[in-house]
């Protein structure tokens, strides 16, 4: 046994040396001074932790700011933006649906600050007064596993109706919309696109369909792609994330009657510590190069910046019908929304 | 009459006061320990109960109401209820069963038993619901790649019972096989040379005077149950318990007091299984003989009763053994269920990342695990051996802290330290006392266990030549009692480390901890990078403890006599 467990050891350090070594980087000696030596900056970041992760490393090199982050749902970093608003301890919420920036906007969790790199960037991707900006754009859809669609002899659904019908009851994953922003934006697409009585009914028999409410938007898919869900409600760029990291049986669509859409949006955190490295950060991620970061990492979101060149993995859902998405009053009736949803489907026994 | 015996109870109060006033360092140390177990256990407790009845200024049961008043609310009670006596039924007699095997039947690989007892407590609490998926989930080994199941389906009430089961029940053989060994043989024996048969025997002898033990452990079980987090987290699908609700609706949804008046609700089942436990079970003992027992047992050979348990035990050894492999396995495998070709990219990922959560992890349990140690044998100390006001308190709420689910302190602590005078959340230091106060019961408990076999008058003794109560505790009780502190060393690093119910309401982006980094992973579907840090955590847990043990025994204690 204890043979066993220093050999497993032994093995275990080799191996981390050698995952270490493969992905070292020349350190690179700061020559000059640069603008942000000595600061240190506290990151809430909704990003895809890749993404994330590589975009603070960037950011460190350049600005020479220190920055601790830790990757959380969109609703999390909301709650937890909010929980902590007496004593803050982070500066900047870094990815994220705006709707969910709306809301804290709302209840003045969110500093005002317009950086000069915001003004190329469309009135419709950006808040008024600055306090969240748009770094992103994303689109709605369905994803499938093709082998469990084709051994039952069905086909992908194509509208937000047909994730209705029987065959697909119980299994149906999406996340809950109280915890991932990309499940409240699911709701309120379906909302606006079919009034709020009708959507509320929708809502509820989609609730019966419903195998599982995952804590992060983005999980739904990959379990679709792993075969352990069947039909997902996510965002397209992470299906085809994807499917490029070799989930080959992932499928998907954009709901053939128009489908909604997200803003990822980057926000200061009101009197968060650390104001002036945060700044520095906004106008970093508003830059053409911090957008075109995401596409090295499978992030194929379009992006804001219109100097910034899309992904060209993003350009296959070029052609996809967009709903006339009102982010303001869907960010303002959050809250009403998710207490509605889990109200209603909370007095629904799940049937198991 | 009654008037003298109030006065002389009165004397005698003032008189263990005057002793306590009289020995400086013995009246800091009460106060030290009666303010932290005040403001770490008692006060998150009130905080909670205050934010479950107050609304706007007014008391207010409301949230109560939509409790009981929800159905979707009421089942989720019922579920944790439901899951929690059936794990404690199956995880009971699989303890026993094992127990007994080890006990009482001659067979080999019993060192195996132990080592499969260790497991769970070495490793992340969902380890072992990540490797039910990889085995029985849609695309699990056993389900579609043996069974060509296509439509397994794991999550759920099943799934839970299964993991949960198989993650607690070396909770029942640990205190069961202690109790088997400590049953006079002759007692037994006696039955026999009567004429009993041995399924009589087994039947009229052995389990009637296993029975406390037996509720014991079920009850003790039960409590894990329901306080359980990772396992539902992890695999409850749409089968909710309470303990996972508190956070999803606290944190998910932001109903702070929802949540604390849910957590008020569980804190009442699993107190109330605890005093069951406690005060009532516990306190029955059928142990035949107090000291060493006569002679060693006659094991029992016959085939047709070794042969059937020997398969079952194996089996289950086997399935528990196979669980806690797939996980380094699954830290190679390029995508599971997908694609099983061997590769490093999950190590290189978690390099990328960065190792800062799992140094941060072992440096704050490093931290905690002698500050815990030590500060559990003070108060099995002064439990055990001091008379002073607020003693009872100190032991009633230190045993307590068992019993207080982990999602519930760490609610607490969240309404506690984040704003007021003590601000302590995204701190290092909330952390470690989050390590603190869930290692130290079992610590205490060890603590206690050992001093009552210990004869105070060889402390006494050492009073009476003029020693301090510092001096008597350093260098008579503590070294008596050494085989206990490093027990609880070792018990409250693993701990520590896994951790997860308690910690992650607290953790921050300047302290994040592997427990919730493993989380965060599984639930952004990552099982391989999950299967990284899971595996990290079982070998640093390893190292260490290997560690404690090697000191341990250059210090002339021996290693066997190191329990978890």
């Amino acid at each position: 046994m204890k043979r066993l467990f220093s050999l497993l050891l032994v093995l275990m350090m080799a191996l981390t040396v050698f995952a270490g070594c493969a992905s070292d980087e020349p350190a690179t000696p700061a020559a000059d001074a640069l603008p942000g030596d000595g600061l240190e900056l506290v990151v809430y970041a909704g990003l895809m932790e890749d993404h994330a992760i590589l975009a603070m490393r960037e950011f460190e090199k350049e600005t020479g700011v220190k920055v601790d982050m830790v990757r959380m749902s969109g609703g999390e970093i909301f709650a937890r933006i909010k929980a902590e608003k007496e004593n803050p301890s982070a500066s900047i919420w870094y990815g994220g649906g705006a709707l969910t920036f709306i809301q804290a906007k709302n209840e003045e969790l969110l500093e005002n600050y317009k950086s000069p790199n915001a003004e190329a960037i469309p009135a419709n991707l950006k808040d008024a007064d600055g306090a969240w900006t748009g770094i992103y754009s994303g689109y709605l859809g369905i994803e499938g596993n093709k082998k469990w669609l084709e051994e039952n002899g069905l086909e992908l659904p194509k509208t937000f109706d047909d994730l209705l019908k029987p065959e697909f009851k119980g299994n149906i994953v999406i996340a809950h919309p109280g915890s991932s922003s990309t499940a409240y934006n699911f709701l309120a697409t379906v909302i606006q696109m079919k009034g709020e009585e009708e959507g509320f009914k929708y809502l509820q028999k989609f609730n019966k369909q419903v195998r599982q409410y995952t804590k992060s938007g983005s999980a739904p898919g990959r379990m679709v792609g792993m075969g352990e869900a069947p039909i997902a409600i996510g965002f397209l760029h992470d299906a085809i994330k994807y499917q490029k990291e070799g989930y080959e049986d992932l499928i998907f669509t954009a709901p053939e009657e128009g489908t909604g859409y997200e803003i990822g949006a980057v926000g200061i955190i009101k009197n968060g510590p650390d104001q002036e490295a945060a700044k520095l950060f906004v106008d970093w991620a508003l830059s053409k190069e911090a957008q075109e970061l995401g596409q090295t990492v499978g992030s194929y979101q379009f992006l804001t910046n219109p100097d910034a060149n899309p992904p060209e993995e993003a350009m296959q859902l070029k052609g996809t019908i967009l709903i006339d998405y009102d982010f303001v009053w869907a960010g303002n009736q959050r809250q009403a929304f998710i207490e509605k949803f889990m109200e209603m489907t909370q007095t629904e026994l799940p049937t198991e | 009459m009654q008037e003298n015996t109030r006065k002389i109870k009165i004397k005698a109060e003032i008189a263990t006061m005057k002793n306590v006033i009289r020995d400086p360092i013995l009246l800091t140390t009460i106060i030290i320990v009666l303010s932290i177990v005040t403001l770490f256990i008692v006060i998150p407790l009130f905080r909670i109960m205050g934010s479950s009845f107050l609304f706007e200024g007014g008391v207010t049961m409301k949230y109560y109401e939509a409790i009981f008043t929800k159905a979707y609310n009421r089942l989720i009670i019922k579920n944790t209820i439901k899951l929690g006596l059936t794990v404690s039924l199956l995880a009971t007699s699989i303890g026993f069963l094992f127990a007994y095997a080890s006990a009482y039947l001659k067979m080999k690989s019993k060192r195996l038993f132990d080592a499969i007892a260790i497991l769970p407590i070495i490793s992340p609490p969902f380890l072992i619901a990540l490797s039910a998926i990889l085995l029985f989930g849609r695309t699990g080994l056993i389900t579609r790649g043996l069974l060509g199941i296509r439509d397994a389906e794991i999550y759920g009430f099943k799934g839970l019972v299964l993991v949960q089961t198989l993650t607690f029940f070396p909770v029942a053989y640990l205190v069961l096989s202690g109790l088997l060994k400590q049953i006079d043989p002759s007692v037994e024996e006696a039955s026999r040379s009567l004429g009993a048969s041995r399924g009589q025997v087994f039947r009229t002898v052995t389990v009637p005077l296993m029975a406390p033990g037996i509720a014991n452990a079920a009850l003790l079980i039960f409590i894990q149950s329901v306080a359980d987090f990772g396992n539902p987290m992890v695999i409850g699908g749409n089968y909710t318990t309470m303990a996972a609700q508190i956070y999803l609706q606290g944190i998910g949804s932001l109903d702070m007091s929802g949540a604390t008046a849910l957590a008020m609700i569980l804190v009442v089942i699993s107190v109330f299984a605890f005093i069951i436990q406690k005060y009532y079970v516990g306190k029955k003992s059928y142990i035949t003989v107090t000291g060493k027992i006569s002679r060693a047992r006659q094991l029992i050979d016959e085939p047709h009763i070794v042969k059937p348990v020997q398969i079952l035990v194996i089996l289950i050894s086997l399935l528990v053994g196979m669980m806690y492999i797939l996980v380094p396995i699954g830290s190679f495998v390029k995508l599971w269920g997908v694609n099983y070709s061997l590769t490093l990219d999950h190590f290189r990922y978690v390099m990328d990342l960065g190792i800062k959560p799992i140094l941060d992890t072992t440096l704050l349990a490093v931290i905690a695990t002698p500050i815990t140690g030590i500060l559990a044998m003070v108060i099995a100390f002064l439990t055990v051996r001091r008379r002073f006001p607020g003693r009872g308190y100190m032991e009633f709420t230190t045993m307590l802290a068992i019993a207080i689910p982990g999602t519930v302190i760490g609610l607490g602590y969240i309404l506690t330290f984040n704003t007021g005078p003590l601000v302590l959340t995204g701190t290092a230091a909330i952390l470690v006392i989050a390590f603190m106060i869930r290692s130290m019961p079992v610590g205490i408990r060890s603590g206690i266990a050992a001093l009552q076999q210990i004869d105070p008058s060889i402390e006494e003794a050492a009073s009476i030549l003029g020693a301090s109560s510092q001096k008597v505790f350093t260098s008579v009780t503590l070294p008596m009692i050494r085989p206990a502190f490093f027990s609880g060393l070792v018990n409250s690093f693993a701990r520590s480390m896994t951790l997860v119910s308690t910690v992650i309401f607290l953790v921050s982006a300047r302290w994040n901890l592997l427990t919730v980094a493993i989380m965060a992973q599984i639930d952004q579907g990552k099982i391989g990078v999950a299967s990284v840090y899971s595996t990290m955590l079982i070998v640093i847990v390893t190292i260490v403890i290997s560690l404690i043990r090697f000191v341990v025994s250059r210090l002339g204690v021996s290693a066997d006599d190191i329990t978890l």
